[in-house]
């Protein structure tokens, strides 16, 4: 018996709304620029907490981009989630036409670390100031982490395998191996990402347990990782959506294919158990390198997780270099997310699209903020290096404890 | 206060429930059509129902929410006013 055709999951379409550009191309543009857009903390409700700095998504005007409805029955996290896919699916040319024909073909993952925070803080004040009777009911769905996969899989009619990943931080990599996954397994089109709203009142109000999160104010200090000046991460809103589509099928409909997600691995180690990561991460990124087939050496830049919280940092580098031994000390290290904030289970999506557009365009882009490290990494900064890259290796931890690890090759313009 | 709930209302209500907008003018030529035509999904009816309770401060009954089109709901709602005023 002859064994199936392989089926390769491909990036065919990228969609980003984040702090530093709320399209794909103003957002590569600023990450390769190095421009920093973290700033004082405006959004209602929240200017006076002990958070001070942060990235807000400040040029996204939802009722612009989104159904009156939608901008009713869903929060922000959804808003940004339903743009996001916008994007990517023009990005990819995937129109309504193409999936009407078959839904059953096209479906949703996302992922998701703190939900319809804004939404839910609404309705609960209304719970308790007025009575259960003034709570709307679309507070039993959208403060949800499995809003915006739902109300994308409606929205654009998406009758596909859908999912939702709640899996910390590093979910947002796992949300899209299990795009990788789904499309190895069958199904044509996986519309997969994160997109998280935790700037508003009662979300930071949570946040502000987190030893990690810094509460600095000075933008340009806040968000240091990897130097002598790290003192916590600075958080941020929005995200990414990428359209990961079976090779073939991009093909047939004459779609390019940007990059490949190639393997995936995660680990547990426990919540902020920083030394620990170590050992996590680096037997993710061997993990992730072995689906991939893939040799250490053959890795040509890192988007580290970048905590900023010294004990972390210095996990991360020690794994950088377990796992890829002298290698880890060459290959060229990045964090655009200084630059404007780590946007939970996004955080790691947004790198991956960043990871893409570099290879595109055969560029590191920098790590703001960052200077004298005090690690034994090359880590890129004050400007974009060119470089070949053929492939990235993306990796994420969260507070809670997950380390995860992806890596990326580059697409083949055309197979044909 | 009317004890009536009229198209316009109902209009309003919907807007305001579920985000969805349709004119009393439409509202009215399709009451026949029902709910989700408009866009109203079982729970944007529940909010509307909702609404209705806390405005007159009379409870509907249980068959308002699971009301098909726009004709029969006010129907039925301004019948359950009307017992009750």
């Amino acid at each position: 018996m002859s064994s199936p055709p392989t089926r390769r999951a491909a990036v065919t379409g990228i969609g980003v709304v984040a702090p530093n550009g709320t399209t794909t191309e103003t957002f590569w543009k600023s990450c390769q620029d190095g421009i920093g857009v973290l700033d004082r903390v405006t959004r209602e409700g929240c200017e006076h907490l002990p958070l001070r700095v942060a990235g807000e998504v400040r040029s996204f005007d939802p009722s612009s981009l989104v159904e009156e409805r939608y901008l009713v029955q869903t929060d922000r996290f959804t808003h940004f989630a339903m743009a996001a896919a916008d994007i990517a699916l023009d990005d990819a040319r995937l129109g309504a036409a193409d999936i009407g024909d078959a839904p059953f073909s096209a479906g949703v993952v996302t992922a998701a670390g703190s939900g319809g925070g804004e939404f839910g803080q609404r309705e609960l004040q209304r719970l308790w100031s007025q009575g259960s009777r003034f709570v709307g009911p679309y507070q039993s769905i959208a403060w949800f982490y499995a809003a915006s996969t739902g109300q994308i899989s409606i929205r654009r009619g998406l009758k596909g395998p859908c999912g939702v990943v709640a899996a910390d931080e590093a979910g947002g990599l796992d949300a899209l191996a299990h795009a990788a996954r789904a499309v190895r397994r069958g199904t044509d089109v996986i519309v997969a990402g994160a997109t998280e709203a935790p700037l508003a009142p009662y979300s930071v109000v949570c946040q502000l347990g987190y030893d990690e999160l810094s509460t600095h104010d000075d933008p340009a200090r806040a968000y240091r990782p990897f130097t002598s000046g790290a003192c916590g991460f600075v958080p941020a809103e929005g995200g990414a959506v990428l359209v990961v589509e079976e090779e073939s099928t991009a093909r047939v409909r004459g779609a390019s294919v940007r990059a490949y997600l190639a393997g995936h691995a995660s680990t547990f180690t426990g919540a902020s158990c920083w030394e620990r990561t170590r050992e996590g991460l680096a037997q993710a990124i061997r993990g992730a390198l072995e689906e991939s087939d893939c040799a250490p050496e053959e890795i040509d830049v890192v988007f580290a997780d970048a905590l900023g919280v010294p004990e972390a940092d210095r996990a991360e580098a020690l794994a950088i270099a377990d796992a890829l031994g002298a290698h880890g000390g060459r290959v060229p290290v990045t964090a655009p997310k200084t630059g404007f904030g780590r946007a939970y289970c996004a955080a790691p999506v947004l790198d991956v699209a960043a990871a893409v557009l570099a290879m595109e365009r055969g560029m590191v882009p920098p790590t703001p903020n960052v200077f004298d490290i005090c690690h034994d990494l090359d880590l890129v900064t004050a400007r974009a290096r060119p470089a070949e890259l053929r492939t990235a290796l993306v990796l994420s931890r969260g507070l809670m404890g997950s380390n995860s690890a992806l890596v990326l090759r580059r697409g083949v313009a055309d197979a044909s | 206060m009317s004890t009536q709930v009229t198209v316009e209302d109902l209009a309003d209500l919907m807007k305001k429930a579920a985000g969805v907008t349709v004119a009393p003018q439409e509202l009215e030529q399709r009451s026949a059509s029902g709910f989700d035509a408009f866009g109203i999904d079982s729970l944007g009816l529940l909010g509307i129902v909702g609404e209705l309770e806390n405005v007159h401060g009379v409870p509907m009954p249980p068959d308002a929410e699971r009301c098909k089109t726009p004709r029969q709901f006010l129907d039925l709602v301004n019948s359950t006013l009307m017992a009750g005023a």
